[in-house]
């Protein structure tokens, strides 16, 4: 057998892939490996010396439940939210604004994401307060009595998580219909379809794996997050994160921590393949309610 | 440490498909051959430290809390020749991680752990042994903080700043006088109700309940324990508004929370930056409550002891000692500060001097084989609080 040369690509591929192997993959085989063991003593942080599912049945409390269903609430809430700003905006900018300013806006949606996370959390701490500006605004203009009571709620943190994660879903779904172009849109048009008909029939339809994309990016670094939750959220908004976190960092239990980890990544598989299941469905019926049926065929 | 910085990590993912099983292969040989030489390294103890020589280095590495030393002393510490290279840590995990895992290469030669961690980092042989005869300055300390349970003959460590845990009320809100951790519990249930917020920190949660019990709040004790969840999870935590340790200091000026459980220097500060500082009362609670001091400590495998010795040395002068208490705001513990203070027009020196009687009273908090119990109580709270 002959030997083949690594051609260059594939040599190219090498720092992507070792990346990928030491920074994602080993991490994660580690934690799945340390969820197998225990805490032994109050100064170590965890052993395998002895391999056991306890860890789990440790994990799968009630606290552990409840604080799962609060944040996926919070994650629904949050995608959704995302979801129904971010179709409008991405449309306009895909279609309505002039090509010359595009590259501004997209720049404008992604400078957030130059400031630290953490920072850009911190400041709606300060927008939310209240005495901060808005709560002053909103009692100026009659909206509210009293001062504005959010900040430490869940709705500070739903609030916070659709800002800080908005960008994601706004991109793909951008790219998505820009994509699409406009000459689809134009023969909807030419064959009769009204704009609402054409929205439902082609842009939507054409922007689906940008919908889907988009959602997950959105969903999934959500239901992990714990910082907007720490910073936005008090007692009412937490959020299964700071579990996580709470494991590693005081109770400094990282088998427990890990157990925990793995629970809430299979947790939001499970989540994932419910809703992916669930859109399958709809499309199912969509297209067969749509289905067009060619009189005098073979039939 | 956000969820954004997986995905961007996975970005160049977008090239997996282009990888062939073989280059993925004869990657494996390096990898293996990495793993083969980091595992060579490992277990072979502790580097040792440069023992001192009597003449100062040039360079010191020192990793701290963050923000947690007046600039203008360590610029006056570097005209004697040594460069400083400060490097902030968020945690006492995260310096306990980083030392551990570098076994005594990590670079860092002065460290500045909690006290309550010295038990833990000493058995782990993460600290040196201090020789005293380089630390003539320890003398400036006073009595009080020297010697503590934690670390008995100050053996790995001596104190940097101090301080101790109580409750910040808004007078106007909460009309009653309140002296002990029991109105604490009291008021939080009634007038304060949803209005209150409490440290993250799970033995400062605890001790609250313990204290106002007459039960140490270093306790071990299961019944002790259960009472405590029973509580603080159906009683108290419906209560609570946030379990937030930095919301004291925004809490004061933005008037979010009427009760905060908070440490006295970080009400010191919300109280400077309010607007009706009259209006908000600071409580050392009774019976007793948490003394944690932040310590000077040397790192096993330091490379520059001389100048690290020379250093913390400086910083136990009584002058230095002043601008550091001066700039972070918190007692340094040093002999002679609390004059220079009261001389120099320090700003409510009452919440940092607290007067001795309260000092006297004062639990240091250990951690404990109960721990973990206290951490699970507080998840339960928050879980508690967010139904």
């Amino acid at each position: 057998m002959k030997r083949k040369k690594i051609d260059g690509a594939t040599a190219l591929g090498f720092p992507t892939w070792a990346f990928v192997v030491f920074f994602f993959i080993m991490p994660l085989l580690l934690v799945l490996w340390y969820s197998f063991g225990y805490k032994p003593d109050l100064f170590t942080a965890h052993s395998n010396d002895i391999l056991s599912l306890d860890r789990y049945a440790e994990a799968l409390d009630a606290t552990f439940i409840g604080t799962f269903w609060n944040t996926l609430k919070i994650g629904v809430i949050g995608t959704f939210l995302c979801l129904i700003i971010a179709v409008p905006f991405a449309y306009w900018m895909a279609v309505k604004l002039d090509p010359k300013w595009r590259a501004l806006a997209l720049a404008l949606v992604l400078v957030p994401f130059w400031t630290n996370f953490l920072v850009r959390t911190l400041g709606w701490q300060i927008i939310l307060s209240p005495r901060g500006f808005l709560s002053d605004f909103l009692q100026n203009i009659g909206l509210i009595d009293g001062r504005l009571d959010i900040l430490y709620t869940q709705t500070a943190v739903q609030l916070g998580v659709v800002y800080n994660y908005l960008p994601l879903m706004i991109l793909p779904l951008y790219v998505a219909i820009d994509r699409a172009g406009r000459p689809l849109r134009e023969a909807s048009a030419d064959l009769g379809a009204n704009r609402i008909r054409t929205l439902f029939q082609v842009t939507l339809p054409l922007a689906a794996p940008g919908i889907a994309a988009g959602s997950l990016l959105v969903f999934i670094p959500l239901m992990g997050d714990y910082i907007t939750a720490s910073v936005l959220g008090g007692a009412q908004g937490n959020m299964i994160g700071q579990l996580v976190a709470s494991q590693f960092n005081t109770a400094q239990n990282w088998a427990l921590g890990s157990a925990m980890a793995v629970l809430l990544m299979l947790f939001i598989g499970v989540a994932v393949g419910v809703c992916a299941l669930v859109a399958l469905v709809i499309r199912y019926f969509v297209r067969r309610s749509r289905r067009v049926v060619f009189l005098g065929g073979a039939a | 440490m956000t969820g954004t910085e997986g995905l961007r990590a996975l970005v160049p993912a977008a090239s997996v498909g282009r990888i062939s099983r073989r280059a993925v292969l004869s990657g494996f040989v390096v990898l293996t051959a990495t793993g083969a030489l980091t595992s060579c390294s490992s277990n072979t103890g502790f580097a040792s430290s440069v023992l001192p020589d009597g003449k100062v280095e040039d360079h010191l590495n020192v990793y701290s809390w963050g923000d947690y030393s007046d600039p203008g002393n360590i610029a006056k510490f570097q005209k004697t020749g040594t460069t400083v290279q400060l490097d902030s840590f968020g945690s006492n995990e995260e310096l306990i991680a980083k030392l551990g895992a570098t076994r005594g290469t990590s670079g860092y030669d002065v460290v500045v752990p909690t006290g309550s961690y010295i038990p833990m980092m000493s058995a782990n042989g993460l600290l040196q042994e201090l020789d005293h005869s380089y630390l003539k300055n320890i003398e400036n300390i006073d009595p009080l903080y020297r010697d503590q349970s934690w670390d008995r003959g100050n053996k790995y460590s001596v104190c940097k700043n101090w301080g101790t845990t109580g409750y910040v009320y808004d007078s106007r809100k909460i009309t009653r006088e309140m002296t002990s951790w029991a109105d604490f519990l009291e008021v939080a249930q009634n007038e304060a109700s949803k209005n209150v917020s409490v440290l993250e920190d799970p033995w400062e949660v605890t001790s609250m309940y313990f204290a106002a019990n007459g039960i140490d709040p270093n306790t071990t004790k299961k019944a002790d324990l259960d009472a405590a969840e029973e509580f603080l999870v159906h009683k108290l935590a419906p209560h609570i508004k946030a379990f937030n340790s930095s919301a004291v200091q925004s809490g004061m000026p933005e008037e979010t929370f009427v009760l905060m459980q908070a440490f006295n220097g970080d009400v010191r500060q919300g109280i400077l930056v309010a607007d009706t500082p009259d209006a908000w009362k600071f409580v050392y609670p009774t019976p007793t409550a948490n003394i944690w001091m932040d310590t000077w400590a040397i790192a096993k495998g330091a490379q520059n002891m001389d100048a690290a010795y020379a250093f913390i040395d400086f910083m136990l002068e009584p002058e230095t000692s002043f601008r550091e208490l001066d700039y972070i705001g918190y007692n340094t513990g040093v002999i002679g500060v609390e004059k220079m203070a009261k001389e120099r027009k320090f700003e409510r020196p009452d919440l940092v001097f607290p007067p001795e009687e309260v000092v006297k009273r004062l639990t240091p908090g250990q951690v404990t084989s109960s721990a973990e119990r206290l951490v699970a109580i507080v998840n339960r709270m928050m879980a508690k609080a967010g139904s």
